[in-house]
């Protein structure tokens, strides 16, 4: 499209190179100006640093084995351009050093700022994976994408750990992820004060239906009830019944139940299932 | 196991040239890049071809790296997917639907970044894409991972070119207005 507008800027020009969404002479453009524009290609650097953490939800695939046959011809007798220049400054070493731990000291106050800036970032960051997961699984990479359940047998789901460890180790949050058609539970729990809260993302249960909590440990012969989950955001009181070191390692999880709860004391129909994962303090 | 730094060791043995450090870079890193290739040009041999150019120029411009202003695995996914999008932009012919059972294809290689690849920075990522309105932020993620125009957006979407164009970047602007950089 040849329209113009007042986002037609430099900026935005590196800002959809770098996503992908540019057409072809669009592309050739930016890829002439990060040649000849060291501010353009700074701009671009810029973008491919902002956007480019992505990758990581994007599964692997192993190539076939002739792809590297094919590329070890590319590369006889072609030598490399040159020797990298190896970071001298302490500030570099430094970030090199703490890169090997995911964390980058340099920027770990902002970070841990941003990190405690509240729970409803943390759960914002889980609904994208969550709430994608619920409409549109196929635009999840593959590890992200929630299996078909299981019915009647436990699944325990490897929850994506997101949060700081250091913050605050009494709070715990759960993401009891469904399959496409089903709705998701966000369970968040404070062993400490042995509380706890879960919020139903998306969608009801099926009528004359009710979903029910869960708490499964081995310390106990049976799961325990820890009551329905009727509303969009409920507060099971029973967990008081639990010490702190049960709650920590006990699976949690939801079933479907016939109106008003299970008829049996045990669960019916498990949905879904998780172990805890620790979480920031809200910064209330 | 491969830590970044360990990336960045094994990429400045390949721009003196370092042909078995080159093969070790290739071990560490050929699943996710062909992963990411893979998903945007859904054709194993097109994602061969891109590979090939996405690799030689690591080897060539290993030098031209630099640690102290990216992570060496978002470098190399950054030539690998304008590789593959320079690609795929070109072979126009190419349905978006074809040889969907490459998509199916399971995560079950090994790969030896993965435990480390949840990052501060993909943590603050994705609470600012959580901001997002949705409709946007599916766009955003369309496009980073499939690789498509804003006509191919357009079409997905049902929205005219310039809809789609000015939520893009509505979306862009949010997005380095979150992270705050």
């Amino acid at each position: 499209m040849s329209d113009t507008d007042h986002t037609d800027t430099p900026e935005m020009l590196a800002a959809e190179y770098v996503l992908g969404t540019l057409a072809s002479n669009e592309r050739e453009q930016a890829e002439h100006l990060i040649a000849t524009d060291p501010a353009f290609a700074e701009l671009v650097r810029g973008w491919e640093q902002r956007l480019g953490q992505l990758h990581a939800m994007v599964a692997s695939v192993e190539p076939p084995p002739e792809t590297w046959a094919h590329i070890q011809a590319r590369i006889a007798g072609v030598e490399p351009s040159g020797a990298m220049t190896m970071p001298q400054h302490p500030d570099h070493a430094g970030r090199l050093a703490a890169e090997g731990n995911v964390v980058q000291l340099r920027r770990r106050v902002g970070r841990w700022r941003q990190a405690t800036a509240g729970l409803a970032a943390i759960a914002a960051a889980l609904l994208v994976v969550v709430v994608t997961a619920v409409r549109d699984p196929e635009l999840l990479p593959g590890p992200l994408r929630p299996k078909p359940i299981e019915v009647t047998k436990i699944v325990e789901k490897e929850v994506t750990k997101i949060v700081e460890k250091e913050v605050n180790p009494g709070r715990f949050v759960a993401v009891l992820q469904p399959n496409a058609a089903s709705p998701a539970f966000i369970l968040t729990v404070d062993v400490a004060n042995r509380t706890a809260s879960v919020r139903r993302v998306a969608g009801g249960p099926p009528p004359g239906k009710s979903y029910e909590l869960w708490l499964v440990s081995d310390r106990f012969p049976a799961p325990r009830s820890l009551g329905l989950v009727s509303d969009e955001f409920a507060r099971p009181a029973s967990l008081a019944n639990y010490d702190s070191a049960v709650l920590s390692d006990a699976t949690y999880a939801v079933s479907l139940e016939p109106e008003g709860g299970s008829p049996t004391g045990s669960p019916t129909e498990v949905l879904f299932a998780s172990k805890l994962i620790e979480s920031v303090q809200p910064s209330r | 196991m491969l830590s970044p730094q360990e990336l960045v060791w094994l990429l400045a043995a390949v721009a003196k040239g370092d042909r078995a450090a080159f093969e070790r870079l290739y071990a560490a890193t050929r699943a996710k890049l062909y992963g990411v290739v893979l998903r945007i040009l859904r054709r194993h041999d097109l994602a061969d071809e891109v590979m090939q150019e996405t690799y030689l120029k690591i080897w060539n411009s290993a030098g031209q790296f630099d640690p102290a202003l990216s992570s060496p695995i978002t470098w190399m996914v950054a030539i690998a997917r304008n590789r593959a999008i320079d690609q795929v932009r070109k072979k126009t012919e190419v349905s978006i639907d074809e040889d969907p059972a490459v998509l199916e294809i399971a995560a079950d290689s090994p790969d030896p970044l993965a435990k480390r690849e949840m990052t501060e920075e993909l943590r603050r990522l994705l609470a600012c894409m959580g901001r997002l309105d949705e409709e946007r932020r599916r766009l955003v993620l369309f496009a980073y991972y499939d690789g498509w125009s804003r006509e191919q957006l357009a079409v997905k979407f049902d929205k005219p070119v310039n809809t789609v164009k000015t939520w893009l970047r509505r979306a862009l602007m949010e997005i380095r207005e979150c992270l705050g950089s």
